[in-house]
């Protein structure tokens, strides 16, 4: 380079993150695979199910695969692209973000309500071997639960992945599973930060007791070897193991990395000259807090965030490899290895694929959390 | 007599462990009429700027203690009168100007958010906000105000800064603006200009204005009184021509001595010696 960059520029903090970010080649990849996996496990029901896209049998036109979604598929369907709309038209929502609150939890109840009042169809054939004058297959015609005589096939054209002992289709099974690992994994970290930034806010910004109630409280939660913990209360909570106990739970026992962070951060901002402007023009606590102690410190509770993501998938899949995961016909990464242990010796394909699938997701994660990690630090010159 | 204006009444401020504390303010007393320009001089640990927080108690408490004595603001302690009462005095009524203009601005904000963040507390009665906007920072002589709302902190000098500090904190129109070491952190020739707006504004807003400082060649053609404090203590005060021609307390003359003269030659400057002040 001849020239050095010119050291003051219009470019806001976003920006120069997001630039840095964009030049680290990892990072980038990493994000873009992520966003990958999202798009896959979002479009999962249309690529691996055992019902057509489309139907045509005596000139009626019908289409299976929407009557036979349940409601989590429905809301996999509908937040996930809710979400890409959200940050696309950020802009025009932050300023009348009052009517687009309304909007989105207008929709949010909608949708809601519906899937409460809505049955899906349990149809147990499927469109494979069924006659008809026109129709249009997903790319894997097998549905994630749905067993076939075809045990144990190794991988080939028409089972990508193989099957297992039960004729069930691997690649239909991992892409169903990507939405349980995902979601698991997205979900639990955001209660995770939530609990995080909550308690770690309160303890850097009042200091005094809060600060050691709250420093003694993370010191007790920390005691514990958080697996174990976590299969103590998935014990209590046996008789409703649902992908929400282990989202609740994961999220519970993996907050208190982001408080620590969150109580540094607040206690090195909280004596920043700037904190007491904003107390001295009148504003309250919490708005200190809300508006100008937390976006200052967005930054590295991001990073940690990312992070957090990769190490909960990791957690699920652990806990569904020991047996305690999800319930038998929900497809989970873990689950898969945990059938494969016992085939290991002739089904290869049963412990690779999953394997695979849940290496690449967390060294996307990791990736896309180093270079965030770099890009946010002001003290790092990079390219 | 209607109640004065601020009266503060035997204040005392401590630090540190209750049996052998440090008392950061021991026991002041004063009053500033309305309308009043007051300057409070002294060292760094004279408990100058102390006394200027606990005005609207932004100290937090702990490390501080309020030991001692009451803070009426027309009328009402500001020491016992609850927290929410206090937000609505602290801004409206009381503003402050900060010493280090880029910290005191929210890095991650641009400056028109934060002038904003002021007039949405204390004036929800504002239509346009923007226009408002516009014209506290054009009150402060800062040019094109309209194309400088998206700047954030870091994109401004220190002198600009410090004028966008001024305006948030003129942009509630404030009865009383305490001016907390507002130059301390500003090369010479933008102090002279920061003060001289500082004048300027003083005068067309009928602005009571409490100047903490330790630099004498401040005070001399902008405050009408002068306290001179000492660890803690007023050792002096009374009009500002007066306390300048005629110091009493010996550290207020080595305070006026400290202050280099244009076209006198010295070898060393001058320094305080403590040993004949005690």
């Amino acid at each position: 380079m001849s020239t050095n960059p010119p050291v003051i520029t219009n470019e806001t903090y976003a920006h120069r993150v997001a630039r840095r970010f964009q030049a680290d080649a990892f990072a980038r990849n990493g994000l873009r695979m992520v966003i990958f996996l999202f798009i896959l496990a979002t479009l999962a029901p249309f690529l691996a199910n055992s019902h057509a896209l489309i139907r045509v049998t005596d000139g009626q036109t019908s289409f299976p695969i929407f009557l036979s979604l349940d409601p989590i598929e429905w809301r996999f369907l509908i937040y996930v692209p809710l979400g890409g709309v959200v940050y696309l038209l950020r802009r025009r929502l932050l300023t009348h973000w009052r009517i687009a609150l309304c909007l989105v939890v207008a929709v949010i109840a909608l949708v809601e309500i519906v899937l409460a009042y809505s049955h899906p169809i349990n149809d147990p054939t499927n469109d494979r071997d069924r006659a008809a004058s026109f129709k249009l297959l997903p790319p894997i015609p097998y549905s994630p639960i749905e067993t076939t005589r075809d045990q144990f096939a190794p991988p080939s054209w028409k089972h990508p992945c193989g099957t297992d002992s039960t004729g069930r289709d691997i690649a239909a099974r991992m892409l169903h599973g990507a939405r349980t690992s995902l979601s698991i994994g997205f979900v639990s970290q955001s209660i995770a930060l939530f609990i995080g930034i909550v308690l770690g806010g309160l303890a850097g910004y009042y200091r005094g007791w809060t600060d050691i109630a709250v420093c003694r409280f993370i010191e007790i939660m920390d005691c514990f070897p958080s697996l174990l913990l976590i299969l103590v209360i998935i014990g209590i909570f046996e008789s409703q193991n649902n992908m929400f106990v282990i989202m609740a739970v994961i999220g519970f026992t993996s907050w208190t990395g982001v408080a620590r962070l969150v109580r540094a951060e607040f206690l090195r901002l909280s004596v920043q000259p700037f904190t007491l402007a904003a107390q001295a023009i009148g504003a309250t606590d919490l708005r200190v807090i809300l508006r100008h102690l937390l976006p200052n410190s967005l930054g590295p509770i991001l990073v940690v965030g990312t992070f957090g993501v990769a190490s909960a998938i990791l957690i699920e899949s652990s806990l569904s490899f020991l047996g305690f995961g999800m319930q038998a016909p929900t497809p989970s990464w873990g689950d898969i290895l945990n059938e494969s242990r016992r085939y290991i010796d002739f089904a290869w394909w049963l412990a690779f694929f999953p394997g695979l699938a849940i290496l690449i997701t967390i060294m996307s994660y990791n990736f896309v959390g180093e270079g965030l990690r770099d890009a946010v630090d002001p003290r790092l010159r990079l390219k | 007599m209607s109640a004065p204006f601020l009266h503060v009444e035997n204040l005392g401020i401590q630090f540190g462990p209750t049996d052998n504390p440090l008392k950061a303010v021991d026991g002041i007393s004063f009053d500033l009429a309305a309308g009043e320009t007051l300057a409070v001089v002294g060292e760094s640990g004279s408990g100058k700027s102390v006394t200027a927080l606990a005005l609207t108690r932004l100290l937090a408490t702990p490390p501080a203690r309020y030991v001692s004595g009451k803070i009426e603001f027309e009328g009402r302690n500001m020491l016992t009168i609850p927290e929410d009462e206090l937000r609505k005095v602290r801004g409206k009524q009381i503003a402050y100007i900060f010493q280090e203009p880029s910290s005191s601005l929210n890095p991650v904000f641009t400056i028109g958010f934060q002038i904003q963040e002021a007039i949405e507390l204390h004036r929800p009665e504002v239509r346009d906000v923007r226009g408002e906007i516009v014209c506290a920072l054009e009150r402060v002589g800062i040019r094109q105000p309209a194309e400088r709302l998206g700047d954030y902190p870091h994109q401004l000098s220190g002198g600009m800064q410090q004028r966008v500090m001024i305006a948030m904190a003129l942009a509630c129109q404030p009865k009383l603006l305490v001016a907390d070491e507002p130059t301390t952190a500003l090369d010479v020739t933008i102090q002279k200009q920061i003060m001289d707006l500082l004048k300027e504004l003083k005068q067309t807003s009928n602005m009571t204005v409490l100047l903490i400082t330790h630099n004498f060649g401040l005070v001399a053609d902008f405050a009408d009184r002068v306290l001179v404090m000492f660890r803690g203590r007023i050792v002096e005060s009374g009009p500002t021509a007066e306390v300048l021609r005629n110091p009493q307390h010996p550290y207020t003359r080595a305070l006026i001595e400290c202050v280099p003269k244009l076209g006198q030659k010295q070898r060393r400057l001058k320094v305080i010696d403590y040993a004949g002040i005690e």
